[in-house]
């Protein structure tokens, strides 16, 4: 019934108490979606891991390398369908703050164990075929501008070679995975060309497998394989631990630190400092509206319509706030990829994630308007256009 | 003179205040019969319960006993929303301080309480701007209130107050912040709107020169109604 101007203007009475507090709102918005879209983005490889791959490691750590040998043994259990040797390279490309995730793997196996992975440019057979060969995830290659041919110098930090130089990658596939549990920003590499240069003294680092990845068939019990792989082992050399993919998913995600409290911390104070900011907005712009309130009250309109009209202001505020935020989250999506992809992958300001923020901005605008617009709604006419404002 | 239903009677109104832990009595047990189309000023030293009586005819307090009735309604029986509801309809408010919405135009004010009503924004605009012309303001129809002297503020307001053509013209002290001149075109209007529209007026006022515009004056003095001048035009007052 108040109309739509007047609930505005009220809003932009102060135009500097206005742009300030939209802004307060815009800017914690922003990181609003931005921390929820870290925290997403570490799930996502949980909750997307596949129920028919399992992770074999040390029963020690992670970092303690397993056997070549158990391949064969591992192989021989009845329902793996397929093994592949995985070891975490840690390089960096130029600079150490260039890193993002590099495995030595066997590459004639790892369509079949990531079907997920699809070559976009390039091919799997041209990644089998060279010893030196690579395949690299749409991410980092479109980061640093790399396409199929091109020979990549990645320096090794575990690994590294003996005379100090870069080892040399041969870009032959980029590549896009269908599924979190794969992120597009990994380079995989021979396994084998790792080996031979261990072996052959050019470089030096911890030698064996650091995991193996195994899938099982499609009628074999996870637990059951699990078992029977840990039993193989049992009495040594090295004793192997055997993991669903999501829970060495979220073992690995743990390692990092405990990334969603301190996310969800950052996250809370953040809404709390919101909320406490536009309620102070509202709580003035209410008092300041008392007259107004007894003016309208006095002309015929209804405490309903009084009650509507702040909290309506608190709706908008926090609406135009919100939307401001959400709106530079996404448009700075892509370039926050960029910067945290590596260490996040598959980083994105989702729609799940809009829905969030949008959830919260109706709360905050109910907590932040309910009680001036209470208190518009019992002001006595008489008592309204008494005060002193 | 055109004729009008809107009459104003109290029977036996009282009216009591808590102020601080103690019960003031503004009004006890007052008669008063104001008859449609008066234009009555309502006289008194502070505190006399003048703003009370006015805003007691407005529907905006409700007495403590007694019996109201304004038009013909009797506003004891009316709910809080009724009671918004007539108001809209029978009564125009002009406060001392104008009271226009700050961040609305001249005009946007006036239409304010037409949205109360069935007419189309058209015609909302119409009658905003016929109120406004009658008011002699149709040129700062897009002005902010702060952007208007207090007498160009308070004619705004006297066009906001007849935009609904309600019968009851309520004044509290409409020429209390008016410099001379702009207190004498405040009073013309009011002089106006009672002798071409008929409209009932009650107007509080200190000012004697003021209560001369009227055909009736009532003395209030610590909530007892004097007996009204003899020879006044619609005395019928009591109490």
């Amino acid at each position: 019934m108040v109309p739509l101007k007047l609930i505005w203007r009220n809003l932009i009475r102060h135009k500097l108490r206005a742009v300030l507090t939209t802004g307060s709102l815009v800017v914690a918005f922003f990181l609003l979606c931005v921390l929820r879209a870290l925290v997403v983005s570490l799930d996502t490889g949980v909750k997307e891991a596949s129920s028919s791959r399992l992770v074999v490691q040390s029963a020690v750590s992670l970092f303690v390398d397993l056997p070549v040998s158990y391949q064969n043994k591992i192989e021989s259990v009845d329902g793996v369908e397929e093994i592949m040797k995985m070891s975490w390279f840690g390089g960096y490309f130029q600079e150490p703050s260039n890193m993002f995730a590099q495995f030595g793997v066997d590459p004639d196996r790892i369509s079949t164990i990531y079907p997920e992975i699809e070559i976009l440019s390039g091919s799997m057979e041209a990644f089998m075929a060279s010893r030196s060969a690579c395949i690299i995830g749409i991410e980092t290659a479109e980061k640093y501008g790399w396409g199929v041919g091109e020979r990549v110098p990645i320096m090794g930090t575990i690994y590294p070679r003996s005379d100090g130089t870069a080892w040399n990658f041969d870009v032959a596939g980029i590549y896009d995975s269908h599924n979190a549990s794969v992120d597009d920003s990994t380079l995989f590499f021979h396994w084998e060309y790792l080996n031979q240069s261990l072996e052959s003294g050019a470089s030096t680092g911890p030698p064996g497998v650091g995991v193996y990845t195994v899938l099982i068939s499609d009628d074999a019990d996870q637990l059951r394989v699990g078992g029977e792989i840990d039993a193989l082992f049992e009495n040594g050399p090295q004793r192997v631990q055997s993991s669903p993919e999501a829970e060495f998913n979220a073992q690995f995600v743990s390692m990092v630190g405990n990334v969603p409290f301190f996310v969800g911390a950052i996250g809370t104070g953040v809404l709390v400092a919101i909320l406490l900011a536009t309620l102070n907005t509202m709580l003035m712009a209410g008092r300041e509206q008392t007259r107004d309130v007894g003016v309208l009250k006095a002309l015929g309109f209804g405490s309903g319509a009084t009650f509507w009209m702040m909290l309506s202001q608190s709706f908008l505020l926090c609406g135009v706030g919100a939307g401001g935020g959400i709106m530079l989250a996404i448009g700075a999506s892509d370039s926050l990829r960029g910067f945290l992809g590596t260490t996040f992958p598959g980083f994105a300001v989702n729609a799940e994630i809009i829905q969030s923020a949008l959830t919260l901005a109706l709360v905050v605008a109910l907590f932040a308007g309910l009680a001036p617009a209470i208190r518009a709604r019992s002001l006595r006419v008489v008592e309204a256009l008494r005060e002193e404002i | 003179m055109v004729e009008s239903r809107h009459g104003v009677e109290l029977r036996g109104v009282s009216r009591i205040y808590s102020r601080g832990g103690e019960t003031v009595k503004v009004f006890d047990d007052v008669d008063l019969k104001i008859d449609a189309g008066a234009f009555c000023a309502l006289m008194g030293p502070s505190g006399s319960g003048k703003s009370t009586l006015l805003n007691l005819v407005g529907g905006l307090d409700r007495p403590d006993t007694g019996d109201l009735t304004v038009g013909g309604v009797a506003l004891g029986g009316l709910s809080e929303a009724a009671l918004a509801s007539w108001r809209a309809e029978s009564i125009g408010f002009i406060f001392q301080g104008f009271n226009l919405i700050p961040v609305l135009t001249a005009i946007e004010n006036i239409e304010l309480p037409l949205l109360l009503t069935n007419l189309s924004k058209a015609e909302r605009r119409e009658h905003a701007m016929h109120a406004l012309e009658l008011v002699g303001m149709a040129d700062r129809a897009k002005h902010r209130p702060g952007q208007l002297s207090g007498g160009q503020e308070q004619r705004v307001a006297i066009a906001r107050a007849v935009a609904t053509d309600p019968g009851v013209i309520l004044a509290d002290e409409p020429t209390g912040d008016l410099d001379l001149e702009s207190a004498r075109q405040v009073l013309d209007l009011l002089g106006r709107l009672h002798s071409e529209l008929g409209k009932t007026i009650l107007m509080v006022t200190h000012d004697p020169r003021a209560a001369q515009r009227a055909e009736r004056i009532i003395h209030l003095d610590k909530g007892r109604i004097e007996e009204p001048e003899q020879g006044s035009k619609g005395l019928s007052g009591e109490g």
